[in-house]
């Protein structure tokens, strides 16, 4: 297998022709995470990236926060509501409004019809009261970040992106999809990223029959087409799992898939950091085996590590909407993105319901920002690539 | 170099013994088989299959039989070229794939010349620039292929291609040529139809290839002969063009052998989703069917076409560079 | 829409005018109007008829320009012979039509058989519903004749109607399969219901070249209804399953071992690639799959269902008339081309690809349909059924929780989960209005409906009476979310219903919505949705609590019961095996259902002994108990869910305003697809 390494895990390099300045001390006397991050800093649309990342995951931990509609409260009467328009100033004061909506199916086109009532003001309130929740798994409370006044009543409500087919407010399920997907996606490469580190550690140290073997089984695991597997292992799931353990039983399941391409990278970096001078001088100047595996190879390998993560999370996000669309993945009643989507997913949506396309958004912002911060991160993982 | 051939050769005999293991097994993973399958089919269309009916039809398709059994049987046909019958489709499997094959092949590789059409220039571009707005945009350009859900992309072009260009609706061809034989009117007709789904498939592979081609071509720009070229005055363009984008794609090409079964495999759920007569909505109906041989078949196919792809690819390799021979051995 | 009602118009201008703004509470009123299921796409139940009386037959034929070509070449005997004396003679809904033309639409795979039977094969049924699906009328029979008190039917065949090879049509067909197919245990393991009465086996015998009899050990006098509904004795669709009643003998026979050496029956096997004589023996007589396969439907199969495109070309010996003297059909082939695909195979019916299409079409896209009519050049037609679109059974066997069992077996629980559902929002939401909320019963017009009170029993919204009533059976007690808790002190009672995606209805999402509706009356629904075989499998294994299904054909009580009482031991929606093993065996397995049960039951059955009119009596107290102990509760009926949205091109001619849509009638078969026509 010498494809891989060679081609996959590129070293970064400084721009060409680009001055050195060795008068910066700086540099040679900062440690390795700081030399990572002054290269990271260059990377600016990572830099960018990092920070929706981190907007992504505030939206993980507060969904319910953030919710101001039960996800799965339905309602006939509000089936297909387009995402209602928001007014930011009532007259000249600032005061976020929206219009009331009545609706109905109109018996020439079947399609149902909402007119706004332009007398009717349904203000927008900041904390307002809503459904309740445990606010960080704990905290028991009603409050919202916005809402309306009198809560859930329903002739008074607000959809900010719209509804579905059965009268849910996509924005709320929005929210509650978000953490879902972004956690399942983390706990899947937290897994794959245990397996790989393992077994492309002990392939890569060990070397002989041992690296066989694992390269052998990775070979093979990668031969055989993902749909295969995966509706294979999702079948066999028993049938009288709760929603819970179907979510863990299917991260599992992307993980066990997901393993190998950071098995090879860890592989990777093992053999050729064995051979780099650093190495070579610790063994030289009598360094143990346990010291120059933790204190100097791991180190610079851990940075590779972190950028080989970050590049397997979108893989697993879209793995987890390509599953739902198979119908293999999260199924309804959870909420995820793949969920979302595959709601969607049908001719009378994108002809006359196409805000139910939104959650697509959120998936390529969050695989897109992943990709540039990974990216990011591998060009600075190189301690002396400057 | 002979024995090296050699040796990889034999390991991927044994590889792709190893998949005919398991593909077997995961088709056998989901409970029931066939006649589970096809009892549901016919209790959901209100017709009922008796028990013995059904112990019957298990003793015809030979389902009763241990595991290793049906394997031994499969693989004792597969070797003296039979590939067994469909359960689903009641005709031998080689020629419900046969006709599909050739055209699973088609959208493939015009994915594949997309995708390098694409992936080779902003490759390029964004390695010599690097972090420049330009390697931004080009790079954000190849990603999103990576990340729009591409079955929801599809349908969305399918739709407009509808309400816009009249266009037909899914398949490879215009509905009066489905049956016509092969000639200049259908292969053109092909062709026509060929562009949304390679877009679509081409676009997914793109970021990848363009973090290959980027980071290969990083490599060569720092080695000393570039320095050299550069610091005796040839003009950047033929710095960069004349050597190390030469040396960059050679491994790049040399990826032709396992991308191509990556597509295919790939290519399943878009496939679905425009209607497209290739083998991946075939594999997908035969898992769910639980339509072993068919199933099975194609899976082993795909696998042995990833190996032997693979091996070819690692042969090109070190045949192009013998260096890795050395890391390798 | 040209027959727009002026109560419509006066609708759409007050929504123009709601549109811009002015009348809100119009809009609800028009809504609400919508929902009464009266819209201009359901038109007048029509059809074409047969022609019984012998003296209205046409004397003189004529056939298809090809076909006369044929003829002219010496290749083809002349049409009057390919006929014979007695032809099928089927007065078309509006014209006589002309020769040429193909039919197009779309099938979804080799699974897909049914969609091919229900248009092109004629029905070869003996006897065939009228167009209302009502009235049993001879079809290919000439005739049928009761004797002896029901208990042997004569079957007169029409003289001189010959096989699509065109050999003779005549007893020795049915003497063939009843005696070389249906009593080879290889080929039927298990006995056909159908040529039982009481569970007790008939027999066919030749009388004469045209003449057979159907001979039982007790009366059957629901023998016509059996022969014309969607029944194994239902004509050549069955041959896959060596069933049907007939099957060609000089054709079949040259691959069955009686009649062919071992050796030479092995080379056949081998050559063709089949494991067994049996496997080879069921491809040869699949009318689908083979187009060697001598056929009596006006179509016959020249592709086969296992390519990418099933086509159909005209049967030059088809004993269909139109009472003009043309040779039906009318429309020269069909062409089914494969989506495997819903979506796709929807939007090619949405872009006008498909001349006539209601199989696969999603009533959800109705309005996408609607608003693409111009574009496509065709017109949307909505055709009701006279069954319950959504059901949910309850499995009165389930044991693994004896809890759950006890309270699945307490009437007033089913009814108390009965009335805690909002059929208007479910109706509204999935069906667009257009459904009739309320119980299992048929249709106020079908013959075994009971009566008009029974569509409302208990399958109206309300909550106080539900939770009065759950309070009363001893599931007082709530958890902190209000959830009813467990009588044996084991926690909350979750009850766990089973769906299958994919269907025609949208069983998951509808149980999403009766689960939120269920937790105001304290009830914890978990929606499973699974896949076709495992749904087939936990039911087998007793492990399905509720299920979702639809009722259609349930209309034809008689000979579609699957799900009016547990009927069927392998189901993807079970009300209990157990039952249905005992009613099977006659009480000898299985368990013997609660009094109530067991009457309905004993109804059921006895009704294919006695005549007509106290079978419909029978009929209609089957349905009462059903509605009364609400063992299957009823959701939203009357819909166009199941095939009943129709999208057919401008120019098709003979095609109903609206037409009768059942599992059993072969919709659109009961239209007669081979009168429709091209009109320019």
């Amino acid at each position: 297998m010498a494809r891989p390494e060679t081609l996959l895990d590129p070293v970064p390099a400084p721009s060409p022709g680009e001055p050195v300045t060795p008068g910066d001390q700086r540099i040679f006397v900062a440690s390795q995470w700081q030399l990572m991050w002054w290269r990271f800093r260059r990377h600016k649309v990572a830099v960018a990236s990092a920070v929706v990342i981190a907007f992504f995951y505030m939206v993980v931990v507060g969904a319910d926060f953030l919710a101001y509609a039960d996800p799965n409260a339905s309602e006939a009467q509000r089936s297909l509501m387009p995402p209602q328009r928001l007014h930011w100033f009532d007259g000249w004061r600032f005061a976020p409004y929206v219009h009331g909506v009545k609706g109905a199916r109109d018996p020439q086109t079947f399609k149902r019809v909402y007119v706004a009532d332009p007398e009717m003001k349904i203000p927008i309130r900041l904390f307002a009261e809503g459904f309740e929740y445990r606010l960080f798994g704990f905290i028991p409370t009603t409050r919202h970040l916005i809402g309306v006044d009198g809560g859930r009543d329903a002739a008074k409500t607000i959809f900010l992106l719209g509804t579905d087919v059965q009268g849910r407010d996509l924005w709320s399920r929005l929210m509650y999809g978000t953490r879902i997907s972004l956690t399942i996606g983390l706990i899947g490469v937290a897994m794959s990223l245990v397996l790989g580190v393992i077994l492309g550690g002990l392939s890569g140290f060990y070397g002989g029959i041992l690296d066989t073997v694992i390269q052998r089984a990775i070979e093979i695991l990668r031969s055989i087409p993902t749909i295969p597997l995966w509706m294979g292992l999702a079948a066999a799931l028993p049938s009288d799992w709760t929603i819970l353990q179907v979510y863990f039983a299917i991260t599992i399941i992307i993980s066990l898939l997901g393993w190998t391409e950071l098995a090879r990278v860890v592989r990777g970096r093992f053999l050729a950091l064995r051979e780099e001078d650093f190495v070579v001088s610790a063994r030289l100047v009598g360094c143990s085996r346990r010291r120059t595996i933790f204190v100097h190879m791991v180190p610079s390998f851990m940075s590779h590590i972190i950028a080989a993560t970050t590049l397997a999370l979108p893989a697993m996000i879209v793995s987890e909407t390509a599953l739902s669309f198979l119908g293999l993945g999260l199924r309804p009643p959870a909420i995820s993105w793949g969920v979302l989507l595959q709601q969607a997913q049908n001719v009378q949506t994108v002809a006359i319901s196409p805000w139910l396309m939104l959650p697509a958004l959120p998936v390529i912002v969050a695989v897109m920002a992943f990709n540039f911060l990974g990216d990011g991160l591998r060009d600075a993982a190189d301690p002396y690539g400057r | 170099m002979l024995a090296y051939i050699g040796r990889r050769a034999l390991l991927a005999l044994f590889t792709v013994w190893a998949i005919s293991v398991l593909s077997f097994a995961i088709i056998q993973l989901p409970p029931g088989d066939y006649v589970t399958s096809y009892i549901a089919q016919m209790a959901s269309m209100g017709s009922a299959v008796s028990d013995e009916e059904a112990q019957a039809l298990r003793l015809q398709y030979g389902l009763g039989e241990p595991m290793y059994v049906q394997y031994l049987k499969w693989m004792n046909q597969i070797v003296r070229g039979n590939f067994g019958m469909s359960m689903e489709w009641r005709r031998p499997v080689i020629e419900v794939i046969g006709e599909r094959l050739w055209l699973t092949v088609a959208v493939s590789v015009s994915a594949l010349i997309l995708t390098w059409a694409l992936a080779l220039p902003i490759g390029i571009y964004s390695a010599v620039r690097q972090y420049s707005a330009g390697d931004y945009i080009a790079t954000f350009i190849g990603f999103i292929g990576l990340a729009v859900p591409n079955f929801l992309l599809a349908l969305v072009l399918l739709y407009l291609g509808f309400v816009f260009f009249n266009a037909n609706i899914g398949g490879l061809f215009s509905p009066e040529l489905q049956d016509a034989p092969w000639g200049g009117a259908k292969v053109w007709d092909l062709l026509k139809h060929l562009p949304i789904p390679a877009l679509i498939l081409g676009l997914a592979g793109t970021a990848q290839q363009i973090r290959i081609m980027r980071a290969n071509l990083l490599d060569e720009l720092r080695k000393p002969y570039v320095v050299t070229a550069r610091s005796k005055g040839l003009p950047e363009r033929t710095v960069v063009l004349k050597y190390p984008v030469r040396v960059a794609l050679n491994p790049f090409a040399s990826t032709i052998g396992y991308t191509l079964p990556y597509i295919v495999s790939g290519s399943i759920i878009v496939s679905l989703v425009l209607g497209l007569p290739t083998v991946g909505p075939l594999l997908l109906k035969a898992l769910i069917a639980q339509d072993m041989f068919l199933a099975g078949t194609i899976v082993l196919l795909l696998g042995v076409m990833t190996v032997a792809g693979t091996l070819i690819s690692d042969i090109l390799l070190v045949w192009i560079d013998p260096r890795i021979r050395l890391e390798d051995t | 829409m040209s027959q727009r009602r002026p109560w419509t118009r006066t609708l759409r201008s007050a929504l123009t005018l709601i549109l811009s703004g002015a009348l809100l509470t119009a809009v609800v009123t028009a809504g609400a109007l919508a929902q009464g299921g009266k819209t201009s796409l359901i038109g007048k139940l029509e059809g074409p008829e047969v022609v019984t009386d012998s003296a209205k037959w046409p004397k003189a034929f004529k056939e298809a320009p090809q076909l006369a070509e044929l003829v002219k070449a010496g290749k083809l005997p002349p049409v009057a012979e390919r006929i014979g004396q007695d032809p099928l003679v089927i007065k078309p809904l509006q014209a006589i039509g002309k020769y040429g033309g193909t039919w197009r639409a779309g099938f979804t795979g080799p699974a897909d058989f049914w969609n091919g039977f229900r248009c092109c094969s004629g029905p070869d049924h003996l006897m065939f519903w009228d167009y209302t699906g009502d009235k049993v009328l001879p079809n290919l029979a000439k005739s049928l004749e009761m004797q002896d008190g029901g208990r042997a039917w004569l079957v007169h065949l029409r003289r001189g109607m010959k096989w699509s090879d065109g050999k003779p049509f005549t007893a020795d067909d049915f003497v063939f399969w009843f005696e070389d197919i249906y009593r080879n245990k290889d080929l039927v393991p298990t006995p056909s219901a159908a040529m039982a009465i009481n569970g007790k086996q008939g027999a066919i015998e030749k009388v004469d070249t045209y003449t057979v009899r159907f001979k039982f050990p007790e009366s059957y006098f629901m023998f016509p209804d059996v022969l014309a509904g969607a029944t194994d004795l239902a004509g050549q669709m069955w041959g896959y399953r060596a069933l049907g009643g007939f099957a060609p003998a000089h054709y079949l026979k040259q691959f069955h071992p009686k009649y062919v050496s071992a050796a030479e029956l092995d080379k056949k096997v081998k050559d063709e690639k089949f494991d067994s004589w049996v496997r080879l023996f069921l491809a040869k007589n699949d009318w689908a799959r083979n187009p060697d396969l001598p056929v009596l439907s006006p179509w016959k199969t020249v592709t086969p269902i296992n390519t990418p495109t099933w086509t159909l070309e005209r049967n030059p010996y088809s004993v269909f008339v139109d009472t003009a003297g043309n040779q039906l059909p009318y429309l020269d082939r069909v062409v089914l081309t494969l989506a495997e695909n819903l979506e796709v195979l929807n939007l090619r019916a949405i872009a006008g690809e498909y001349d006539y299409a209601s199989r696969h079409v999603d009533l959800g896209k109705l309005p996408v349909f609607i608003e693409n009519q111009q574009k496509g050049n065709y017109k949307v037609y909505l055709d009701p059924g006279d069954y319950c679109d959504l059901i949910i059974k309850f499995n009165l066997n389930y044991d693994a929780d004896p809890e759950i069992g006890k309270w699945f077996n307490t009437a007033d629980f089913r009814r108390a989960l009965s009335l805690g559902i909002d059929r208007d929002q479910i109706n509204e939401t999935f069906w667009l209005g257009t459904a009739t909320p309320g119980s299992v019963v048929p249709v106020d017009s079908n013959k075994y409906n009971p009566g008009p009170q029974y569509r409302k029993l208990w399958s109206t919204l309300d909550l106080k009476k539900a939770n009065d009533m759950l309070d009363k059976i001893g599931l007082a007690k709530k958890d902190a979310e209000g959830y009813r808790l467990r009588a044996d002190g084991k926690g909350r009672l979750r009850i766990e219903i089973m769906t299958l995606g994919g269907q025609f209805v949208q069983y998951t999402q509808i149980s999403e919505m009766i689960r939120e509706q269920w937790k105001k009356i304290g009830i914890d629904l978990k929606v499973q949705e699974v896949e076709r075989s495992l749904a087939l499998q936990r039911t087998a294994n007793n492990e399905q609590q509720l299920g979702a299904w639809n009722n259609d054909g349930s209309e034809h009580l008689f000979t579609f019961p699957l799900h009016v009482f547990p009927y069927e031991v392998a189901a993807v929606a079970t009300s209990g095996p157990h039952y249905a093993k005992w009613f099977h065996s006659a009480g000898t397995q299985g368990k013997e259902p609660e009094p109530r049960m067991k009457e309905l039951m004993e109804k059921w059955k006895r009704a294919f002994g006695v005549p007509e009119k106290e079978r419909i009596q029978l009929g209609k107290e089957v349905w009462k108990i059903a509605a009364e102990e609400v063992y299957i509760i009823g959701v939203v009926g009357q819909g166009p869910a199941a095939m009943g949205v129709r999208v057919v091109k401008n120019n098709l001619g003979n095609i109903p305003s609206r037409m009768y849509n059942s599992p059993d009638g072969k919709t659109p078969g009961i239209s007669r697809p081979a009168t429709f026509y091209w009109k320019n």
